[in-house]
């Protein structure tokens, strides 16, 4: 008896011991309210966060960003860096998933990293715009859907074109330059595959041309044949393609199998190695592809680029990693301009930086896209070569 | 010691909510994002051990009810323009009504069947998000609103850990409270032997639902702070491999314990967190534990304190308390006569009529044209060579098999093909041929199911009055003290079945039964397997019953005893009665002699010679 009072007695006194605790702490400030912001001082490296898909279905995308970007940190850095600060790019794997995008969002915020470059897949940055928003951090993005610019956030940028270029350079070059009025179109209902049926189904709208045939494939399908068939029945003269550079490549492959002839046209995936590998260069042959990135010997800028890539990786440049090159330099660029400035002050300077790049000239509007046109190109004997 | 013990377990409680509280100021932005998120997993988690631990239905869609009420909030504020308070109560009841459609299936099938159901109608979801102009297809849908709180500014993170720990800990509380109490035991009943649930009123479909309802309200509230807090909702968050993600926390954690499933939850949420750079190795990880924890620990993390005491007690390293097997079986207590459980026993409506039954399976007739008529209060023996139909005249009775021909009258109401829980409510309980105790119930808490009488509906209770199902509770344990005082099994209350000698769990099956208060028992061979001292407090404690007026039928091989028992005697031969009359008319039937001798080999299933004393 005695001991259970006396037990008793001590608990009630810790629970009014932990209580008056309670009150005090919490009283005294909200949790998480005398936060300094780590590494948004003015001293020490430069933090830079490149987000990106390093595993999964993405990742081949996610590493030629990360080369691209990481070559342009590079030459800064050996350079001398900015205002005598050298350049920190520290990689984060999304794994192509928007939720974890939100979560890296977070992550790079509260580890004080001062701007962003990626994602190459629109949704997970489309996941993330708002989060880097509200935190102030400003997003050199890869994509292409339009998707993003719709949401309006001033600290998001784009490093190429959107869609809405791509193929309405492409619809204007098959309809207007080669008369070709019998289109059909097989996309993926992925972002980038929802956003390519979206734009080049209005672009050829606007040309007052119907699809004989719209097909539309899930992401993760391998066999082709009930959409393709349908297609077969047609008899198009010419198939957009609104896939990632695997699933075009597959698309592509099992069309010849089944007989179809006609000619592939499509966007930034269909200029890759990965799709023409995928199905193989005889079958590839002629197809049409909308690029601001025709070749890696286009002009002195792009030759230095590749002769760069090259000795770094040891491996061919492409598309992929001269935007983020440039997205990179547009970047780095802004931060000299302003003096390692950040938030809303460096989203300003990225807006007012103009940049004869890789791709072309960029000049941001209101709206964080910077570049407006591509150029069509033939694949050739495997080879990309502007289309005549 | 009781004392004692309730006051470490308020001390630690209390210890718990304190660093709960002050866990925040502790942790940087981002680690208050990754608390954030376990939470939300530990209320899927706690859903999911309340479907598949407790009420045993494997739920592979709980990453849809996840899905449906985050979508659903996303869908309301964004499109419909609601506001996060409305719209998280229309997502909640959204969820609710997916839930009860996925359980559905449950109603037919179980095990492996409804995951694959469960499984399927879960990727229907995504694909219909994946697809649907209203979900967003794949960019989904961002710019939700959150919640408004007037003085709270739930935007940042460390308030809205605040909400989702109340919302939590009110959850965890409430699951915890469904476990312990009527509801809960229940579908633990059902879960370990649906069957035997069934036949002492446990009303098995209303369960099944009932469970689902349950994972997927859990679901919703975790999918509504999951919008609140991510603000944005995409199709590859509600993926079939983050629905294994979940199965892993819980089977991990230990399915059949809540505070297991939370553990499991905020463990591999952590490991995730750690591995983040090694997505794929991250896969195999969770997958090799999966494995291992299934092999070496199907009890998962929350069984692992319970295996390290049975192994310590086994080498000997902690004294021994009374063990199961050391107790001996108290005395019966007999029923005294005054207290007749059964006031209708002067009717003199027979209790039972039975009228031309048959009841073929495909093209075997097990039952032909069977006749049974028994009056109150009277103790009916059915004896037969195996074979005969016995038991499956029993199942007939008890609503387990619905007869394929002819009527059960039970005290003049036509039940024929009634459900057996709809034969319990009516009076009816009944033990089984090879023991049906719940396995994963202690002898307790196998009475204390019997004794319920709520009916599954009454379960709003739960929620706009739990204090009155705390007071039911507590006079549902004063009874079970009784029985199992009166039945002599005071020493074994909190053995679980398995672990205790076959006696114990015949005397435990038949005061399961009586805890049902019946007016007609139904014994399937209850002296099988015991001793001649064992049989003899039997047939004492079946006089006993009978005195309060239960009417009483026995299937029985054992001819002394059912001989010595009976009133009167019917016999079953190949599906049809052959005999029926008082021990000794039976007894020289020749029919009756010819169907034994002429089945079995002069087996011991021949009656013995009547001892004339009882047979007067």
């Amino acid at each position: 008896m005695s001991r259970t009072s006396l037990s008793r007695t001590l608990w009630s006194r810790f629970a009014v011991t932990a209580a008056a605790a309670l009150l005090a702490v919490a009283g005294c400030s909200a949790p998480g309210a005398d936060k300094d912001s780590t590494g948004k001082n003015s001293s020490g490296p430069i933090k830079i966060a490149i987000i990106d898909a390093q595993s999964g279905q993405l990742s081949s995308l996610g590493a030629w960003e990360l080369k691209g970007a990481k070559l342009a940190v590079e030459e800064w850095n050996k350079a001398g860096g900015i205002s005598g600060r050298q350049i920190q790019l520290d990689v984060f794997d999304d794994q192509g998933d928007p939720t974890v995008g939100t979560n890296l969002a977070r992550k790079i915020a509260s580890e004080g990293y001062i701007a962003m470059i990626g994602t190459a897949e629109s949704a997970v940055t489309i996941a993330m715009a708002p989060i880097l928003q509200q935190n102030q951090i400003p997003n050199i993005a890869s994509g292409q859907s339009p998707g993003m610019v719709a949401l309006k956030s001033p600290f998001l940028f784009l490093n190429g074109p959107t869609s809405t270029t791509y193929d309405e350079t492409l619809a204007k070059y098959i309809v207007e330059t080669k008369g070709v009025k019998n289109i059909a179109m097989i996309t993926n209902n992925g972002s980038y595959g929802k956003g390519e049926h979206d734009a080049f189904t209005k672009a050829l709208a606007a040309r007052s041309i119907t699809p004989v045939a719209d097909q539309v494939v899930t992401t993760d399908q391998k066999d082709f044949s009930a959409a393709l068939t349908t297609i077969r029945q047609k008899n198009p003269q010419i198939i957009f393609l609104g896939a990632e550079e695997v699933e075009s490549g597959l698309i592509v492959k099992q069309a010849r199998d089944l007989g179809i002839t006609a000619t592939f046209a499509g966007a930034a995936p269909q200029g890759t190695p990965v799709f023409r590998d995928t199905a193989g260069v005889t079958a590839v042959e002629g197809t049409l592809v909308s690029t601001p990135y025709m070749s890696n010997d286009l002009n002195d800028k792009t030759k230095a680029f590749a002769a760069a890539y090259k000795a770094a990786y040891n491996e061919d440049a492409e598309l992929h990693g001269a935007k983020a090159y440039d997205g990179a330099q547009i970047l780095l660029n802004a931060l000299k301009s302003s003096n390692v400035a950040t938030g809303k002050a460096l989203a300003d300077a990225i807006r007012a930086t103009k940049r004869d790049g890789l791709l072309g000239s960029f000049a941001y509007d209101g709206t964080g896209v910077g570049i407006f046109a591509t150029t069509i190109g033939t694949i050739t004997g495997g080879k990309l070569v502007p289309a005549s | 010691m009781r004392t004692r013990a309730t006051a470490l377990r308020a001390g630690g409680l209390l210890i718990l909510a304190v660093i709960g509280w002050l866990l925040p100021y502790q942790l940087d932005s981002y680690s208050i994002h990754v608390v954030d998120v376990m939470i939300v997993f530990a209320l899927l988690a706690i859903g999911l051990g309340l479907a598949m631990g407790i009420a045993g239905q494997i739920n592979l869609a709980q990453v849809a009810f996840f899905g449906v009420a985050a979508y659903a909030t996303a869908i309301l504020t964004t499109k419909a323009g609601y506001g996060f308070w409305t719209s998280a109560i229309l997502a909640l009841a959204a969820a609710a009504a997916f839930g009860l459609v996925v359980g559905l299936p449950a109603l037919r099938i179980q095990s492996h069947y409804l995951g694959i159901v469960t499984l399927g109608l879960a990727l229907a979801f995504t694909n219909w998000a994946t697809n649907a102009t209203i979900t967003g297809g794949a960019e989904g849908i961002s710019g939700i609103a959150g919640p408004i709180l007037p003085g709270i500014d739930l935007s940042s993170e460390y308030l809205y850990y605040y909400l989702e720990l109340i919302v939590f800990a009110i959850a965890l509380a409430f699951g915890l409270f469904v476990v312990h109490t009527p509801l809960g035991r229940r579908m633990r009943a059902m879960r370990d032997d649906a069957l035997a649930a069934g036949a002492i009123g446990a009303e098995v479909p209303a369960l099944r639902m009932t469970a689902f309802l349950l994972a997927s309200v859990y679901g919703g509230l975790a999918g509504v702070l999951y919008a609140g807090l991510i603000r944005y909702v995409a199709p590859e968050t509600f993926s079939i491999a983050n629905m294994f993600f979940l199965l892993a926390m819980v089977i991990i954690g230990g399915r059949q314990s809540l505070v297991g499933c939370v553990v499991g939850a905020a463990g591999l949420t952590l490991v995730r967190e750690l591995l983040a750079d090694y997505p794929t190795y991250a896969q195999i990880a969770y997958g090799t534990v999966v494995v291992l924890t299934v092999v070496f620990a199907p009890t998962g993390l929350a069984g692992i304190p319970a295996r390290l005491r049975s192994t310590a007690s086994r080498l000997g390293w902690t004294r021994q308390p009374a063990a199961a097997g050391t107790a001996a079986l108290g005395p019966f207590e007999p029923y005294t006569a005054a207290q007749p459980v059964d006031s209708d026993t002067r009717r003199t409506e027979p209790i039972l009529a039975i009228d031309n039954i048959d009841m073929s399976f495909r093209g075997l007739q097990a039952l032909r044209g069977v006749q049974l008529t028994v009056a109150p209060g009277e103790i009916r023996g059915i004896v037969g060579p195996n074979g005969s139909g016995k038991t499956t005249l029993f199942n007939v009775i008890s609503g387990l098999y619905k007869p394929t021909g002819g009527t059960v009258h039970v005290s003049g109401r036509n039940l024929t093909g009634a459900s057996s829980h709809r034969l319990a409510r009516v009076g009816i309980a009944r033990t089984f041929q090879n023991l049906r105790l719940f396995g994963q119930l202690t002898v307790r808490d196998n009475i204390l199911v019997a004794l319920d009488d709520t009916r599954t509906y009454q379960a709003w209770r739960y929620l706009l009055w739990p204090f009155g199902i705390w007071r039911h509770d507590r006079n549902l344990r004063t009874a079970a003290d009784e029985i199992l005082t009166r039945y002599g099994l005071a020493a074994f209350g909190d053995a679980l079945p398995g672990a205790l000698p076959y006696g114990i769990q015949r005397r435990a099956e038949i005061a399961r039964a009586m805890a049902r208060r019946p007016r007609l028992l139904l014994l399937d061979e209850p002296a099988a397997g015991l001793n001649g001292e064992e049989t003899r407090q039997l047939s004492e404690i079946v006089r006993s019953i009978r005195a309060t007026g239960v009417t009483v039928i026995v299937i029985e091989h054992n001819m002394s005893l059912v001989m010595s028992l009976c009133e009167r005697i019917t016999v079953l031969a190949g599906g049809t009665v052959i005999a029926e009359g008082t021990p000794a008319e039976v007894a020289q039937a020749p029919q009756v002699i010819e169907a034994y001798l002429g089945d079995s080999d002069l087996s011991h299933d021949v009656p013995a010679p009547v001892p004339t004393e009882i047979a007067s």
